[in-house]
């Protein structure tokens, strides 16, 4: 069994002709349907409206109307056919300041050039397979900007969506914290109410009785 | 703990939230579209050699970012005293990411491994003065360079030995102006 990439169509938006064919053809070989290209984020906007892509690949820097740009009127524009669509964005930019700019507008995935068949591939996967949940908060909209999945959090809920816990639970989690807090002690050989002497004439970790005041 | 101290820990975990978040879930219609299992490696490797074997000659679209390197350069020159040194520095920085960008694709790894230095030197300048342009205009040359000697390949140890050369440049002007390195750059590194 294999992806039944004929189904899917993809919007490639690219202001340099020669990568845009290159990218068009890695698609076409992968098995990808359909393939519509746009030749900047302006004509690239009003193809998505037309065709409604399962999935574009923008480059980030364009006359007219940039990958960014484009990401956040495909997320924000009440024309948007699907303001969920994945969005990868090519650029030659991979500085941390950068992809989280990009992050910032609502594109999915990154993808830096140059790439390799096997790194656009691994876009498609992440996006079929790895879905990012969406979020609407001030004036964001786009996909979760947390890529990992924490699944154990313990510090305080203050979400709508998070159940408030009762006075006997937040009197267990502060047991918890206190057993946890003594094990540290024990662990370290202090006592309630020690203090660490950090400073460089403490030289070391060490312990020191509070003086009464 | 005092009385007061007690009610404000407790009121820590009772806090309103400070933002309102709706967290949506869209439905995977992609998924369903393509199934699963992946594609096949010898896909992989029959993109992999289309892309390795395309006929795209990259020298007129290499000679274009040069030269839009060049009119960066020009115009860093005629407004050396704009304050906006950010939107000065990205009139070169963006022809230099393109070269590093493309250079690779169309089977010019060495141009890439080149900007892609130009690129970091750019990223961490905080304004361009005439010794940072010597610079630049020394990358700009070298690429030009490989370019037009259509050196495809990595360059061997003569491409090594050209980075170690603009790598040494970028250090001693560095060492001269460091207060014209933004060290609170998040790719700012103190090691050489």
């Amino acid at each position: 069994m294999t992806y039944q990439l004929h189904r899917i169509s993809v919007l490639v938006v690219e202001d340099n002709a020669p990568m845009l064919e290159i990218t068009k053809s890695l698609l076409l070989t992968f098995g990808v349907g359909s393939v519509i290209s746009a030749a900047n984020g302006d004509i690239g906007f009003r193809r998505f409206c037309q065709y409604n892509p399962d999935i574009i690949i923008a480059d980030w820097m364009m006359e007219m109307l940039n990958g960014i740009d484009l990401t956040e009127r495909i997320r924000n524009n009440p024309a948007s056919p699907n303001p969920y669509v994945p969005v990868i964005l090519m650029t030659g930019f991979s500085e941390k300041d950068r992809v989280l700019h990009a992050r910032d507008s609502g594109v999915t995935e990154f993808l830096v050039k140059p790439f390799t068949a096997q790194d656009l591939y691994k876009r498609i996967t992440q996006v079929i397979e790895r879905p990012r949940q969406f979020v609407r908060s001030g004036d964001f909209f786009g996909p979760d900007r947390r890529r990992k999945n924490l699944t154990e959090y313990f510090g305080p809920k203050r979400r709508d969506a998070d159940e408030i816990p009762t006075e006997q639970v937040l009197k267990e989690q502060q047991q918890e914290a206190n057993v946890a807090l003594q094990k540290m002690r024990d662990h370290a050989g202090l006592e309630k109410g020690d203090s660490i002497d950090l400073t460089p004439e403490g030289k070391s970790l060490s312990n020191k009785r509070k003086s009464p005041t | 703990m005092t009385k007061a101290q007690k009610a404000q820990t407790e009121n820590r975990y009772k806090q309103k939230q400070l933002r309102k978040a709706e967290f949506i879930m869209p439905p995977n219609t992609l998924k369903e579209k393509v199934g699963s299992g992946g594609i096949g490696n010898d896909i992989l490797n029959k993109a992999q050699e289309l892309l390795e074997n395309t006929a795209v000659d990259f020298q007129p679209l290499a000679e274009m970012y040069l030269k839009a390197l060049m009119d960066g350069i020009a115009d860093v020159r005629a407004d050396k005293d704009d304050p906006d040194t950010e939107s000065l520095i990205t009139a070169i920085l963006y022809p230099a990411m393109q070269l590093k960008a493309n250079g690779g694709m169309f089977h010019y790894p060495l141009v890439t491994t080149i900007a892609d230095r130009l690129v970091q030197f750019l990223e961490v300048l905080v304004k361009p003065d005439e010794d940072a342009l010597e610079i630049v205009l020394a990358y700009h040359t070298t690429i030009r360079a490989v370019i037009m000697g259509r050196i495809t390949g990595d360059g061997g140890k003569h491409g090594l030995a050209l980075i170690k050369a603009l790598d040494a440049a970028c250090i001693r002007y560095f060492d001269r102006f460091p207060y014209n390195k933004n060290s609170k750059h998040p790719d700012f590194d103190e090691t050489p």
